[in-house]
C-alpha cells in the first residue's frame, strides 16, 4: 500500500502541506511544526498508509514541501 | 569615542566558542524552526538554551536569541515557549520583529530588540519602537550619514528604551547582504516554495541568470555577472567613521557560516574597534584584517549602503571566494594541564614544520596556530604522516576528539 513519510523533526511549519491536502496534516499548536494525521510513529518517521487515489495529490504537496521532510513511497 | 559593543553569530556549540575565544562582546543564535536560518543550522534546540545562556554568563558576554521569522498563529505556543526558556535561563534579550512576539515579550519581561527585519530606517521609527525594546537594529540600506543622524538623535531627543537607559543603535558590519530591503524576498517562495522569511531560503538569487530578447531569442549574459546576488558587506577599511557615527552595536552575519568564519571575522573586528579606539587603526592593518577576512567564506566585498551606493556591485562568483579552505588532517588525543600541551594523532594526510593549522571543537571552538617547530612522536621533525603523534604547547585546553585541520590555499 502506498505511504507518506514525514521526517517531523526537520519540519518549520510552513503550513502548505495543510493548505495542499487538510486531510492529511495540521498543525501541532504544541510546537508549530506539520503532524500527519494517524500517522505511526517509527524511529523518529512517521508513515501512513494511504489509498492509491491519494498519491498523486501526495507528491504533489511532497514536491511543495521546502524542507523536504515529507516522501511518498509507492 | 564610545566603545560599541561587537556581536557575533553562532550556529553551533563550536562557533559559540569560536566567537568567546575571538573577543566577542556577545552572541546571537537561533532555535528550533522560529528564525531566519533555520534551514541551514538546524543543530540547536531549545534544551540547548541552557547552556548557551551558562556559557554566555560564565564568560561575561551576552547572549540574544533572535525570534524573527514571519510568525503564524500555530507558532505562538512555540514562541512562548521560547521566550520563557529565554527567561528562565538569563538570555539578555529576544529579537524580534513580529508584534506578537513583541507582546509576549512585555507579558514576560523579556527585553526585546527590534530586528532588521522591521526595517527601520528612521528617527520617527526609532522613536515609536523604543517604548518597548532597548536595541534597534536598523535596515541595512541606510548610508552612514542616515545613520550618523538617527545616533544624533536619539541623543538629542534623549530617547529612552523600555529599560529607562538610552535606546541603542546596531548595524550589520560583515557579512552577507541580498537583493531585498533587509530580508523581505519573496524569490525564493515564488520559485521553490520555501519562505526566505521562514528561515528556508535556497539561495536562488546567488545563481547567474540570462535574459532573453523573445523576439530574437537572444540570450544575454550581463557582464558575467550574477546580477541578484550582491558582494558581502565589509566595514573594516572605514571602522573609524562606524565608530564616529555613533552605532552602539556591531553585528557580524553569518550564523549558517562555519567556526572559522566566526572566529576570524570577530578576531579582525575585535582588534579593528580596538585599534580605532586607541589610536592605533591604519592601512597597513586594515591590509592585514582583508586578507584575512578574504581567507573565510566571502563573495568579495564592497562597503554595502553606507557610503552612499545605491547600486549593489554584484558578485562574480556563484558562491564563496575565500582564499583558503581547511583540510583535516588529525584528532586530539589528548591535553596536559599541567604544562598545557595538546597531543594530536595524524589520521589523514601530513603536516609540515610552518603550516597554518585550524583547531576546531564543540567545546573549544576554533583557534589557529602556526607551528614554528615540530615535536613528532616525541622527537623534533619537520614533518608528520598519518599514525605519527604530535604534540606542541596551547595556552588554553583543548579536549580528546577536537580536531585538526591544515589551512590551504583554495583552488577557486
Amino acid at each position: 500500500m502506498p505511504k507518506i513519510i514525514h521526517y517531523r523533526n526537520k519540519c518549520i511549519g510552513c503550513n502548505i502541506c495543510y493548505e495542499s491536502q487538510p486531510e492529511y496534516w495540521r498543525l501541532s499548536r504544541k510546537d508549530g511544526k506539520a503532524t500527519l494525521i494517524g500517522a505511526k510513529l517509527k524511529k523518529e518517521t512517521y508513515i501512513l498508509e494511504i489509498p492509491e487515489c491519494d498519491v498523486e495529490a501526495s507528491k504533489t504537496t511532497a514536491e511543495h514541501c521546502p524542507t523536504k521532510v515529507i516522501k511518498v513511497s509507492v | 569615542m564610545k566603545k560599541p559593543e561587537l556581536l557575533a553569530p553562532v550556529g553551533t556549540f563550536e562557533s559559540l566558542h569560536a566567537a568567546i575565544r575571538a573577543g566577542a562582546d556577545a552572541i546571537y543564535f537561533g532555535v528550533e524552526q522560529l528564525n531566519m536560518r533555520t534551514k541551514s543550522t538546524p543543530t540547536i534546540t531549545i534544551e540547548d538554551i541552557a547552556e548557551i545562556a551558562k556559557v554566555c554568563q560564565q564568560h561575561g558576554i551576552k547572549a540574544y536569541l533572535t525570534l524573527n521569522t514571519v510568525m503564524y498563529d500555530h507558532d505562538m505556543q512555540l514562541a512562548s515557549r521560547i521566550i520563557r526558556e529565554c527567561k528562565t535561563h538569563g538570555i539578555d534579550a529576544v529579537i524580534a520583529s513580529d508584534y506578537a512576539i513583541f507582546a509576549m515579550c512585555r507579558e514576560f519581561g523579556m527585553p526585546l530588540h527590534i530586528s532588521t527585519q522591521a526595517n527601520v530606517s528612521n528617527i520617527e521609527s526609532v522613536s515609536f519602537f523604543a517604548p518597548m525594546a532597548d536595541v534597534i537594529v536598523l535596515a541595512r540600506e541606510l548610508t552612514i550619514k542616515q545613520v550618523a543622524h538617527i545616533t544624533s538623535e536619539v541623543q538629542r531627543r534623549n530617547l529612552k528604551g523600555i529599560s529607562g537607559d538610552l535606546i541603542k543603535i546596531e548595524a550589520f558590519v560583515h557579512g552577507a547582504l541580498c537583493m531585498a530591503v533587509s530580508g523581505k524576498c519573496y524569490m525564493s517562495l515564488h520559485e521553490k516554495n520555501a519562505s526566505a522569511n521562514r528561515g528556508a531560503c535556497v539561495q536562488n538569487c546567488r545563481r547567474p541568470y540570462k535574459v532573453t530578447d523573445l523576439e530574437t531569442g537572444n540570450e544575454l549574459v550581463i557582464d558575467d555577472e550574477y546580477i541578484m546576488s550582491p558582494k558581502d558587506l565589509c566595514t573594516i577599511d572605514f571602522m573609524d567613521q562606524m565608530i564616529e557615527a555613533g552605532i552602539d552595536v556591531f553585528k557580524i552575519e553569518g550564523r549558517s557560516k562555519s567556526a572559522e568564519y566566526t572566529y576570524v571575522t570577530t578576531k579582525c573586528y575585535r582588534e579593528a574597534i580596538d585599534a580605532v579606539l586607541d589610536g592605533s587603526y591604519n592601512p597597513e592593518k586594515i591590509t592585514y584584517w582583508l586578507s584575512e577576512l578574504e581567507k573565510v567564506y566571502n563573495r568579495g566585498f564592497w562597503g554595502g549602503y553606507f557610503m552612499g551606493k545605491k547600486l549593489g556591485e554584484w558578485s562574480k562568483d556563484p558562491g564563496s571566494v575565500a582564499t583558503e579552505k581547511k583540510v583535516y588532517i588529525a584528532k586530539c588525543t589528548r591535553y596536559f594541564p599541567k604544562i598545557k600541551v595538546a597531543e594530536f594523532t595524524i589520521e589523514s594526510g601530513q603536516t609540515n614544520t610552518g603550516d597554518t593549522l585550524l583547531i576546531l571543537g564543540r567545546n573549544t571552538g576554533a583557534d589557529k596556530i602556526t607551528l614554528t617547530e615540530l615535536v613528532v612522536n616525541g622527537s623534533k621533525g619537520s614533518i608528520a604522516k598519518r599514525g605519527d603523534k604530535i604534540t606542541f604547547p596551547f595556552e588554553s585546553v583543548l579536549r580528546p576528539g577536537d580536531k585538526l585541520y591544515k589551512m590551504v590555499t583554495s583552488d577557486a
